[in-house]
């Protein structure tokens, strides 16, 4: 987890473009991430200092550009942490990728209609889960895939995670 | 905009305060801790705030902070960091010492769970000498953590068996403002904890999350 937490921190580095000068350590048994600033501040949690860099590379569009947008942000970072980030959070994979599926029914982005840092943490934070998924799985949840074969699309997100394949066509034509 | 809360619901505390606090319009509605208010989610998820642009927020911090900070403001990181720390570290903790002090009247067992979170807000405070936790002025992340320390804390005999004076301090200040007095009448009407009872009752079980470790 630790470890996940600070390849995620170092991708979304590489991501906003910032040079690779931040030094990081983790905490506690749940091993939280911290970032030592140069003045000396500690600055703890992943969704607390991923935000903190994305105001550091001047990118604050990722965070929403209206109180309303910058709150759905902070809704789905927060859901990212709670749902993926947590111990047993795999066997409750199903029904976070369900109810992340009704969501993005109607949506390019987790914030709507624009990019945010909800969709690059979630990103890195379902990949593991839709490696493991089946092809069939896969179509099930079909906004998801969607969703996500957009966001690994898109340049310098992937990074440290292999692609995963999403297929174009449906070869199961009974999935609902 | 619209609330959805429902009674007894420890998580609604918050967020009445922050409304108070706020001056927002809004409408509240009270609906059974069952009722899935949120299209896209399948359990039941309360509170919940229905925005004017038809986005829901689902979660009680994420609504405090809407409701509490201006946007873009220089205090936005330390605000971020203790709402992360108290949805991820004390909010499990927080639910686990609920249980043992309502469910099974094990008041002094659910403050020793209490404990290491306590004494690091103690620690925190102490190290920066301010009034409330980010600054000299009330913010989101002050109403949060009164809000999940509450129900336990303002049993009279469980602050006074802490000795933590600054979040003793901190505590009954930020309990004091007019806002949280009225939130925390409307929420308890002078039941205590036990008006929690049936909420939690319906709370699944998470060992896992209730036994781990705090802070550092």
């Amino acid at each position: 987890m630790a470890e996940a937490a600070l390849k995620e921190l170092a991708s979304l580095e590489k991501y906003l473009g910032l040079k690779k000068t931040n030094k990081y350590s983790t905490k506690g048994e749940r091993k939280v991430p911290v970032l030592q600033t140069k003045d000396g501040q500690d600055i703890v949690g992943l969704v607390t200092i991923a935000c903190h860099l994305v105001k550091a590379a001047k990118q604050e569009q990722l965070l929403g550009r209206t109180r309303e947008e910058s709150a759905v942000v902070q809704q789905w970072l927060e859901y990212r942490i709670v749902q993926l980030g947590a111990p047993g959070a795999k066997e409750e994979s199903r029904s976070t990728l369900r109810d992340l599926n009704e969501y993005l029914e109607d949506k390019v982005y987790f914030g709507g209609d624009f990019l945010s840092l909800a969709d690059i943490l979630m990103y890195y934070g379902l990949h593991s889960c839709m490696v493991d998924l089946t092809v069939q799985d896969r179509e099930k949840f079909v906004n998801v895939s969607r969703w996500f074969s957009h966001i690994q699309q898109l340049p310098n997100v992937q990074q440290h995670l292999p692609r995963v394949h999403i297929m174009k066509n449906r070869i199961y034509t009974n999935v609902h | 905009m619209r609330l959805y809360v429902s009674e007894g619901n420890p998580q609604c505390l918050k967020v009445l305060a922050a409304f108070e606090l706020s001056g927002a319009q809004c409408e509240v509605e009270a609906v059974s801790h069952e009722e899935c208010i949120v299209p896209f989610l399948g359990h039941s998820k309360l509170p919940a705030l229905l925005l004017d642009n038809g986005n829901f927020l689902f979660s009680s911090n994420v609504i405090c902070r809407y409701l509490l900070t201006s946007g873009g403001d220089e205090t936005s990181t330390a605000v971020g960091q203790w709402l992360e720390w108290e949805t991820l570290d004390l909010q499990p903790v927080a639910l686990h010492a609920l249980r043992l002090a309502v469910l099974q009247d094990k008041k002094s067992e659910a403050l020793e769970s209490l404990r290491p979170s306590l004494s690091y807000i103690e620690r925190s405070l102490q190290k920066t000498g301010k009034t409330f936790l980010t600054s000299d002025e009330l913010s989101a992340a002050d109403v949060v953590l009164w809000g999940t320390l509450y129900p336990l804390l303002s049993e009279p005999m469980l602050l006074t068996a802490v000795d933590f004076k600054a979040l003793t301090a901190w505590f009954q200040r930020v309990g004091s403002f007019p806002a949280c007095k009225k939130a925390s009448d409307g929420t308890f009407k002078g039941h205590g904890l036990q008006s929690l009872k049936s909420y939690l009752q319906r709370q699944p079980t998470n060992s896992t999350q209730a036994t781990r470790a705090t802070t550092d």
